[in-house]
C-alpha cells in the first residue's frame, strides 16, 4: 500500500523555494492569533493569502493542471472534493480526518507528502496553515478550477467555435458566399477557374444530391434547356427526388455510425434498427428543420406528439441513441462503455467535440472535464436502452412498442388466409407426388441394369461387358444414381449416358443435355424427358434450385438442393477451373451425405434400347470415391407421375410473406433516474461521488430540470439550440458539396481540430441557417447556386499548385464515387437498380437465435436495392463496403477516405457481381440493332455523354477485334467502360 | 523517401524474374504511359517502402495465433507442484469464477501431459508438442505472459490490436503502415485462416489507418484470395486492359496531373500482376518432397496448418511484411472447458508444421531476419471447480508465448509463474509489452509509431507497453 501510494504520488518539483515560507511563517503566526473569520469572504481571503501560494509552491507540481498524481487534483474545490484513489483529500472542518493534512504532517510515516525523494517535508508552520484552513471548513473560491478540462476558462470563453452567432435574418445569397470566397482568392492573387459545362454540371449535381448519375434523357433535356433559371430548376428537381433523402440520409448514417448489428461479442442482429435508418432518409427528404431533427433523435419519445411529424416518428428517431455499440459478453456489465460510445458520438455528431475523451480524465485539450462527462453519463444511465440480447442474456427486450397501422388486424387475417392456402396447396402436392409416393411407384417393375464403384481418379464404364440392351415401355424411367462413399467431400462426378432406340430412330445423350441443363427440370427434349433428382431414404425429389453460374463462372449451370446434391454442367467449350478443373462440355453430378444425385430419363415409346456410358471421378482429392447404380424404375405410369411432380416442384409455393406483427422500435425510453458516479480513471470498479446531471460547464452547466425525468429532454434542447451545433451541421453540408468542410475536421471543432478556412462565411451560413428555421435544403440551394459550385475541376497546373486540395475552391475538387455510389451506378447501368425503399433485413427469426462468441451472427445479404439499404455488420465489414472505403460502423465517420489499392482493381477485373452487372449492361446495349447506337448508348449510360468520333471508332474496333459472340463482345466492352476512371469519378 | 534510399535499405525479392517480365510487357506497351509513373512519384503511395525508426533486427514477422486459449501448464510451463497439490482447494479472486454458481470452491488440477527437458538448453516442454520441443534451442519461451481480459472476444482483440474493447488497427496494419510493402504485387499484411476467429474481421482491420494497410484474408482452399482468379482468358483480358488504359489515358490527358486518377491506373497494373503473383505464392508445386515432408504435407494438399506454414514462408520470401496464421476459428478450438483431451488433436495439427517452418526458415537463412511469434489469447486455469473436472477455464493471469528468429535470444526461458501456474510472478510480460517488443524488433519505438485520428495520436500500445530487453539477442 505504502509503496503503491509513493509510486503514484510522483513527480514532485525538484526545487523548493521553502525560504519564502520562513518569511510568512511570521504572518501566519499573526493570522492564527486572530479570531476565526465569521464570513465566507474572510475564509476566502485566508485561502487566497495563505493557502493558494502554499498549494502552488508545494503541491500543484504533481496535483494540478493536467497532472493528477494518484488521481488527486488540488487545483480546484472539485478536485479535492472528489479526491484521488484514496478518496476525498479534505473533510472540511476535520483536519485529523483529512488525508491532505495527514499526508503533509507525516502522521503516517509510510506515505508522507511530498514523498521523500521529492523534497523536504513541509515546515510545521506550513502544515499549520493547511490544518487551519481545513478547520475553517476549507473555504475555496476556485469553484470549477481555473480550467475546464484542457482549456483555461478565459481561453474557453474566447474559443471561436463557442461564440454566439452573428445577427442574421436569412442565409447569405450565393453572390455573398462567392464574395466571401473570392476575398481569400483575391488576397492570394488567384484567378479561379471558369464554369464547368452543362454536362459536367448536371452529373456533378445529380451525384451530389442523389448519389446517382442523371439519365441520358435528363442530360439532353438539361443541355437543350435555354432558360436562365435551368440550374435552379435542376437543383429543385433533384431535391424533390426520393433518391435525395436516401443519399443525404446515408451521409448522416456515416456520422452516427449506423449499423444493423449490436457489436457485442456475438454481433447480434438489430432487426428493428431499419426503422431509424428509414426515418433518417425520410427526414432529409421532408427537410425536417434541423433543430427538430436533433430533438427527435435525442428525446423524440419525450416530445409532445403534436410536435412530431408522424405517429411513431418520435420513438423511432431515438434509434439514434439505441444503435450505440454494445460491448463484451454481458452487455450490462460493460454498459459504461456503451454510455461512452453514446457520449462520444453525441459530441462528435452534433457539437464537433470529443466528449468521450473525458471518461477517464479531464479532456487534455478541450474544455470538457471528467465531471462534464459523468454529468452527461447520468442522463444516459437514467435512460432505458432497447436491449439487443447477448450470449448470457438471451433474446432482446425493452424494444419500444409502436402504434400499429390501423389495419393490422385485417392484415393479419389476410396473412393467415395466405398461410392456409399455401398449406392446402402443399398438402395437395404431397397427395400427388410426395417423396414416399415417388419412391413407392419407382419400385414397380424395377430392375438394376448395372452397378459399380468409382475409385479416386477412375473412370468406369456403366457395364464392363459393353452396351446394355434393354426393352422398355413408354413411361418407364431409366435412372442413373450416384452415391457418395463414406466421405462425401470432393465427389464431383462426370457422367455420360447415351440411350439409342433399337430402330435407330432416336438417340438421347447427356451431351445434348449439357447446353440445355438450366432451361428446365424436367427437361423435355427430342421426345423424351430428362429429370434431375436427389434421393434420400424417404424417396426421390426434384432438385429445385437452379443456378446460372457457380463460383462466378457463368459457363457452369446447375440444379441443386443447397450446395449438394447437385447435377451440373460445364457448358463452355473449354475447361473451367473452379474447385477442380472441370472438362469442357460435360455433365456432372455431386451426391450429398445420405443423398444420391439422380439422372432420370423417361422413355418416350415402347421398344428396345441400347444404353452406354461411363461414370468418372472429376475431382481427385485422395478420398474414397463414389458408387453408381443404373436401373429401370417404375411401370408405364411412372414417367407421367414423375413429370407432373417435376412440374409442381418447378412452380414454387406461393409465399405468404412475413407475419404482420405488432411493430416495435429499437429505441429508448426514460429509465430509473439517478446521477452517475464519477469513475476514477474511468474504472467502474472505482466509483467516486455522484455527479449531478447537467449541461457542459463550458456552455453554462445548467442543471437538468427537477421534473423527475432523465434530463434527456433538456439535453436535446441544449444541443438543438447551441450555436456550435449550427456551425457543425452547416460545415457538414458544405463538406458534402465540396469534399472538405470550411473546418476540415468535421467532427472536431476543438483545440485539436483545424481552424476554419473562411470563418466569416461559416458564421454567416450558420446564423442564416438558424434564422431560416434550420432547413438543410435551403443550404443546398444557396451553396449549389454559387459560382464556386459551378467551377470546372479540370484546370491547369498553376491552379493546382496555388490552391492545393482546392481548399479555397478556386476550382471544383474532383472526387471518386463512394462505395454506395459505385454499386448503385453499376446496378443502374445494368438496368437492375430497384429504387423503392427497403425495410427489414432477412435476418433469421429471433426465436432461432443461438449466437455465441464461438458462433457469432454473420451474413451478407445481396440486394438490388440502393446500397444505403445494405445490411451493415459491426464485427464483420461488408466486403464491398470495406473494399471501397465505406463508413466505419463502429465509430463516427466524418468523411470517407479514398484509398486506391490493387484489390479494388481486382474487383473490376474479376468480381462476379461486377461481371454480372456488365453482362446485364451489355444485354441492354445488345437490344439495340444498330452498332453505332449501341456505342452511343454505352457512353450515354456510363458517362452521360456521347462518344467523340474517335472514341466511337475505337469502340467499334474493340468490338470487332474481341473474340466471341455479340453478347460476349459487348460484355467485355461494358466491363471496360464500368472500370474506367471516367465512370468512377465526378468532375 | 527517395527511391535510391529505399533500395539501399531493402533488397528486392529474389523471385521477381517472371513477374518483372510480365509487368514490363504490360506496363511498357499498354497500361502505363510514362506520365503516370512521374505522377506517382509524388502520389504519396501509402504502401511505398519506408524506413523504421532505427535499424531493424527483423524485416518480417510470422505470427502464429492459436485461437481459444492454450493451457500453459500442459504445454510450455511445467508445474510439478501442481501435480503434487492436485485436488487441493485454493482461493482466488478470479474473473472466471466470480459470482459463478458452482464455482464457490475451486481445486488445483494437475497437468495431463508429461514434461521433459529438450535440446542443449534443456527447456522443458510437454509431450503435446514433440516437434516444437526439438526446436527449443532456437526459441525464447515467455512463461510470464498475462492479459487484461478473460473473454475470448476481448482477449483476442487485445492480442491483435492492443485494445480490449474498441476496434483499433491490428498489429499487422501498424507494421504495414510503418514499413510499407516490399512487393507491389502482394499485400503487406496477410492473414491465413481457415475460419474467422473471435471479434471477426476486427483482428486484421486497418481501422483508422489508411485502408491499404488492411490485412488481406487468405482462406486455404481453391481460391485463397478473392477475385484473383481471372474470369476471362488472359488474351481477352489483355484486350480489355489495353482498351481501359486507352480510355483512362485520354481521360487523364485533358485533366492534367491528378494523382488520384494516375494511382488508380497503376492499381490495374498491380492487380494484373497479382493475378500471377498470388497464385504463384500459393502454388506449392515447385516445392520438393523433402520440404513438403518438413511441414507434414502431402503433394497437392491445399489446406491444413502445414499448408498455411509453407504458404507463410513463401509469402515472407516474396516480401510480405506480416503474415498471421490462425490455426482454427471461433469454435472447435483450444477452448477446452469440457475436456483437455481436445488439446491433443489441436497440438498435433500445428506441431510438425511449426517445427518444419522453423527448420525451413533456418536452412534458408530467413530466420536471421524473420521473427516468428507463437501465442494464444490467454492461458487456462490450473484449477477447476472439482478436482476431477476434465477441462480448464479461461485464465488471463498467466500464459505462455514464444518468439524465435531475428534478434531474439535462443534457447532461453523468460519469466515465471508461481508454483501452480496461477500468476505471472517473475518478470511479467503483458500483451502490450509483447507488442512493444515486436515493434522494437521491427525497428520501431512503439511510443513513436503513432497515427493522428479524431484529434489524438494513437499507437498500438495505447499508453502502455515496455520493451522486454531480456528477450533480445
Amino acid at each position: 500500500m505504502a509503496r503503491a501510494l509513493a509510486k503514484t504520488w510522483c513527480g514532485m518539483p525538484k526545487s523548493h523555494p521553502s525560504e519564502r515560507y520562513t518569511a510568512w511563517a511570521a504572518v501566519l503566526a499573526a493570522a492564527l492569533s486572530i479570531p476565526a473569520p465569521a464570513t465566507a469572504s474572510d475564509g476566502e481571503a485566508f485561502f487566497e493569502r495563505e493557502v493558494r501560494p502554499l498549494l502552488a509552491a508545494r503541491c500543484l507540481g504533481c496535483h494540478g493542471g493536467d497532472k493528477a498524481g494518484g488521481g488527486l487534483s488540488l487545483d480546484s474545490r472539485a478536485g479535492w472534493e472528489a479526491g484521488g484513489e484514496q478518496g476525498p483529500a479534505v473533510v472540511p472542518g476535520e483536519p485529523d480526518a483529512s488525508l491532505l493534512v495527514r499526508a503533509v504532517s507525516g502522521a503516517d510515516p509510510d506515505w508522507r507528502m511530498p514523498p521523500p525523494d521529492h523534497g523536504p517535508a513541509l515546515a510545521p508552520a506550513e502544515v499549520a496553515v493547511l490544518r487551519e484552513w481545513v478547520r475553517r471548513g476549507a473555504p475555496d473560491p476556485r469553484v470549477g478550477g481555473a480550467a475546464i478540462g484542457g482549456m483555461d476558462r478565459d481561453e474557453a470563453a474566447a474559443w471561436w467555435a463557442f461564440q454566439p452567432l452573428p445577427e442574421a435574418t436569412r442565409l447569405p445569397t450565393p453572390d455573398e458566399i462567392d464574395a466571401l470566397l473570392g476575398a481569400a482568392l483575391a488576397e492570394r492573387g488567384i484567378e479561379p477557374a471558369g464554369p464547368a459545362d452543362d454536362r459536367t454540371f448536371i452529373r456533378r449535381a445529380a451525384y451530389d444530391l442523389t448519389g446517382l448519375p442523371p439519365s441520358p434523357e435528363e442530360v439532353e433535356a438539361f443541355i437543350a434547356d435555354g432558360a436562365a433559371d435551368k440550374d435552379t430548376r435542376l437543383v429543385e428537381r433533384l431535391l424533390a427526388s426520393p433518391d435525395h433523402g436516401v443519399h443525404q440520409g446515408r451521409r448522416w448514417l456515416d456520422v452516427v455510425r449506423y449499423a444493423d448489428t449490436a457489436g457485442e461479442n456475438t454481433d447480434r442482429p438489430l432487426p428493428h434498427a431499419w426503422r431509424y435508418r428509414n426515418w433518417v432518409f425520410d427526414a432529409f427528404a421532408a427537410d425536417l428543420p434541423y433543430p427538430d431533427f436533433v430533438r427527435l433523435q435525442l428525446a423524440g419519445d419525450l416530445v409532445p406528439a403534436a410536435a412530431r411529424s408522424g405517429r411513431n416518428d418520435g420513438i423511432v428517431a431515438t434509434g439514434y441513441l439505441a444503435i450505440a455499440r454494445r460491448f463484451g459478453h454481458d452487455i450490462d456489465k460493460d454498459i459504461h462503455l456503451t454510455h461512452e460510445d453514446v457520449i462520444d458520438t453525441l459530441g462528435k455528431t452534433f457539437l464537433g467535440l470529443s466528449t468521450g475523451c473525458a471518461r477517464c480524465h479531464d479532456h487534455k485539450y478541450d474544455a470538457i472535464s471528467a465531471h462534464d462527462y459523468y454529468a452527461l453519463a447520468g442522463i444516459f444511465a437514467s435512460t432505458r436502452f432497447a436491449f439487443p440480447g447477448c450470449e448470457p442474456k438471451g433474446q432482446p427486450r425493452d424494444l419500444v412498442p409502436l402504434e400499429p397501422e390501423p389495419d393490422l388486424a385485417a392484415a393479419r387475417a389476410a396473412w393467415q388466409e395466405r398461410v392456409a392456402l399455401r398449406d392446402a396447396e402443399r398438402a395437395r402436392r404431397d397427395a400427388i407426388a410426395s417423396r414416399a409416393q415417388l419412391g413407392e411407384a419407382a419400385r414397380e417393375d424395377a430392375r438394376v441394369l448395372a452397378a459399380g464403384t468409382v475409385a479416386e481418379g477412375e473412370s468406369v464404364a456403366l457395364a464392363a461387358a459393353g452396351p446394355i440392351d434393354v426393352a422398355l415401355g413408354a413411361g418407364q424411367v431409366v435412372v442413373l444414381a450416384v452415391a457418395a462413399g463414406g466421405n462425401h467431400g470432393a465427389d464431383s462426378t462426370l457422367v455420360e449416358l447415351s440411350i439409342r432406340s433399337g430402330d435407330g430412330a432416336g438417340v438421347w445423350s447427356t451431351a445434348d443435355v449439357v447446353p440445355r441443363l438450366a432451361s428446365a427440370n424436367p427437361l423435355a427434349y427430342g421426345g423424351a424427358t430428362w429429370c434431375f433428382l436427389e434421393r434420400s431414404a424417404e424417396g426421390p425429389a426434384f432438385l429445385g434450385e437452379r443456378r446460372d453460374e457457380i463460383d462466378g463462372q457463368p459457363a457452369l449451370k446447375a440444379w441443386r438442393s443447397g450446395d449438394v446434391p447437385s447435377v451440373f454442367a460445364n457448358t463452355a467449350a473449354e475447361p473451367v477451373a473452379v474447385w477442380t478443373t472441370l472438362p469442357a462440355a460435360a455433365l456432372f453430378v455431386h451426391p450429398g451425405p445420405d443423398r444420391e444425385a439422380l439422372l432420370a430419363w423417361i422413355c418416350p415409346r415402347d421398344g428396345s434400347y441400347r444404353i452406354e456410358g461411363r461414370v468418372a471421378d472429376a475431382h481427385p482429392a485422395g478420398l474414397d470415391g463414389v458408387s453408381f447404380t443404373l436401373s429401370v424404375a417404375g411401370g408405364r405410369g411412372y414417367g407421367a407421375l414423375l413429370a407432373e411432380a417435376g412440374q409442381l416442384a418447378a412452380t414454387p409455393l406461393a409465399d405468404p410473406g412475413p407475419e404482420p406483427m405488432l411493430p416495435v422500435a429499437y429505441a429508448v425510453v426514460e429509465g430509473t433516474v439517478h446521477d452517475a458516479p464519477l469513475h476514477q480513471r474511468g474504472d467502474p470498479e472505482k466509483p467516486g461521488p455522484a455527479v449531478p446531471r447537467r449541461w457542459l460547464e463550458v456552455f453554462g452547466g445548467a442543471p437538468v430540470p427537477g421534473d423527475g425525468g432523465s434530463g434527456r429532454r433538456a439535453l436535446a434542447e441544449w444541443v438543438a439550440t447551441s450555436p456550435l451545433a449550427s456551425r457543425v451541421i452547416v460545415n457538414r453540408v458544405w463538406q458534402w458539396h465540396f469534399g472538405t468542410g470550411i473546418v476540415a475536421t468535421a467532427n472536431d471543432f476543438g483545440a485539436r481540430g483545424t481552424p476554419p478556412t473562411h470563418p466569416e462565411l461559416l458564421d454567416r451560413l450558420a446564423a442564416g441557417f438558424v434564422a431560416e428555421g434550420g432547413r438543410v435544403k435551403s443550404l443546398h440551394r444557396a451553396i449549389m447556386a454559387t459560382r464556386a459550385f459551378r467551377r470546372a475541376s479540370t484546370v491547369g497546373p498553376h491552379l493546382l499548385e496555388a490552391d492545393p486540395g482546392a481548399r479555397l475552391l478556386s476550382h471544383f475538387p474532383r472526387r471518386r464515387l463512394t462505395a454506395e455510389e459505385i454499386r448503385d451506378s453499376l446496378l443502374l447501368a445494368a438496368g437492375e437498380l430497384d429504387r423503392a425503399p427497403a425495410e427489414a433485413h432477412p435476418f433469421p427469426p429471433e426465436a432461432t437465435w443461438n449466437f455465441t462468441q464461438h458462433g457469432p451472427f454473420a451474413a451478407v445479404y445481396e440486394t438490388t436495392k440502393r446500397s444505403a439499404y445494405l445490411m451493415v455488420q459491426r464485427q464483420r465489414r461488408h466486403p464491398f463496403l470495406a473494399l471501397f472505403d465505406g463508413a466505419d460502423p463502429n465509430a463516427s465517420t466524418p468523411s470517407r477516405q479514398t484509398t486506391t489499392v490493387p484489390t479494388q482493381a481486382l474487383y473490376f477485373l474479376n468480381d462476379p457481381f461486377f461481371h454480372r452487372r456488365a453482362e446485364a449492361f451489355a444485354r441492354r446495349l445488345g437490344a439495340l440493332a444498330d452498332p453505332a447506337a449501341r456505342i452511343g448508348a454505352g457512353y450515354r449510360i456510363a458517362y452521360q455523354r456521347p462518344p467523340t468520333a474517335i472514341e466511337a471508332d475505337r469502340a467499334a474496333g474493340f468490338l470487332a477485334a474481341y473474340p466471341g459472340d455479340d453478347q460476349q463482345r459487348l460484355a467485355a466492352w461494358a466491363r471496360v467502360l464500368l472500370a474506367s476512371n471516367e465512370f468512377l469519378h465526378v468532375d | 523517401m527517395s527511391r535510391s534510399h529505399r533500395d539501399a535499405v531493402w533488397t528486392p525479392g529474389s523471385c521477381a524474374g517472371r513477374r518483372t517480365a510480365l509487368r514490363s510487357a504490360v506496363a511498357g506497351s499498354l497500361l502505363m504511359p510514362g506520365i503516370v509513373r512521374q505522377l506517382l512519384a509524388d502520389a504519396g503511395d501509402p504502401l511505398a517502402p519506408r524506413m523504421p525508426h532505427f535499424a531493424p533486427r527483423a524485416k518480417r514477422v510470422i505470427f502464429l495465433f492459436m485461437t481459444g486459449g492454450v493451457s500453459h501448464v500442459d504445454t510450455f510451463d511445467p508445474k510439478p507442484a501442481l501435480s503434487r497439490d492436485h485436488g487441493k482447494e485454493i482461493k482466488a479472486d478470479h474473473p472466471e469464477i466470480k459470482d459463478r454458481p458452482g464455482y464457490e470452491r475451486i481445486y488445483l488440477k494437475r497437468p495431463q501431459w508429461e514434461f521433459s527437458p529438450h535440446g542443449a538448453c534443456g527447456t522443458e516442454v510437454s509431450t503435446l508438442f514433440p516437434c516444437v520441443a526439438e526446436c527449443v534451442d532456437r526459441i525464447a519461451i515467455v512463461r510470464s505472459m498475462h492479459t487484461s481480459h478473460s473473454n475470448h472476444y476481448n482477449a483476442t482483440l487485445g492480442m491483435h490490436t492492443g485494445s480490449f474493447a474498441f476496434s483499433r488497427p491490428s498489429i499487422g496494419s501498424w507494421v504495414s503502415y510503418g514499413l510499407g510493402t516490399e512487393n507491389a504485387n502482394l499485400p503487406g499484411f496477410v492473414v491465413i485462416a481457415p475460419r474467422q476467429t473471435y471479434a471477426g474481421t476486427q483482428v486484421y482491420a486497418a481501422d483508422f489507418l489508411p485502408g491499404a494497410h488492411q490485412g488481406t484474408l487468405v482462406v486455404p482452399g481453391a481460391e485463397p484470395v478473392a477475385n484473383v482468379a481471372p474470369r476471362v482468358p488472359a488474351d481477352r483480358q489483355a484486350l480489355e486492359l489495353a482498351a481501359l488504359a486507352a480510355l483512362d489515358r485520354d481521360h487523364l490527358a485533358v485533366r492534367g496531373t491528378d494523382p488520384l486518377l494516375a494511382g488508380r491506373m497503376r492499381s490495374f497494373e498491380t492487380a494484373f500482376g497479382m493475378q500471377i503473383a498470388v497464385p504463384d505464392a500459393f502454388d506449392l508445386a515447385a516445392e520438393d518432397d523433402a520440404t513438403l515432408a518438413l511441414y507434414g504435407l502431402a503433394r497437392g494438399q491445399t489446406t491444413g496448418f502445414g499448408w498455411q506454414c509453407l504458404a507463410a514462408r513463401r509469402l515472407v520470401e516474396r516480401g510480405v511484411r506480416f503474415v498471421e496464421l490462425i490455426d482454427t476459428g471461433s469454435s472447435d478450438n483450444w477452448d477446452a472447458h469440457g475436456d483437455m483431451a481436445t488439446h491433443v488433436g489441436l497440438a498435433k495439427n500445428v506441431d510438425r508444421p511449426i517445427a518444419g517452418l522453423l527448420a525451413d526458415l533456418a536452412r534458408r537463412g530467413l530466420l536471421d531476419d524473420t521473427l516468428v511469434v507463437w501465442t494464444t489469447e490467454f492461458g487456462r486455469t490450473p484449477f477447476n471447480n472439482t478436482a476431477d473436472a476434465k477441462g480448464r477455464e479461461h485464465h488471463p493471469w498467466a500464459f505462455s508465448s514464444w518468439l524465435a528468429g531475428a534478434g531474439v535470444k535462443r534457447g532461453i526461458v523468460h519469466g515465471a509463474t508461481d508454483e501452480h501456474g496461477l500468476r505471472a510472478v517473475e518478470k511479467p510480460v503483458h500483451v502490450h509489452d509483447l507488442h512493444a517488443t515486436i515493434l522494437w524488433l521491427m525497428g520501431f519505438d512503439h511510443e513513436r509509431l503513432t497515427f493522428r485520428h479524431a484529434g489524438r495520436d494513437y499507437r498500438l500500445t495505447d499508453v502502455h507497453g515496455k520493451v522486454v530487453h531480456d528477450l533480445l539477442a
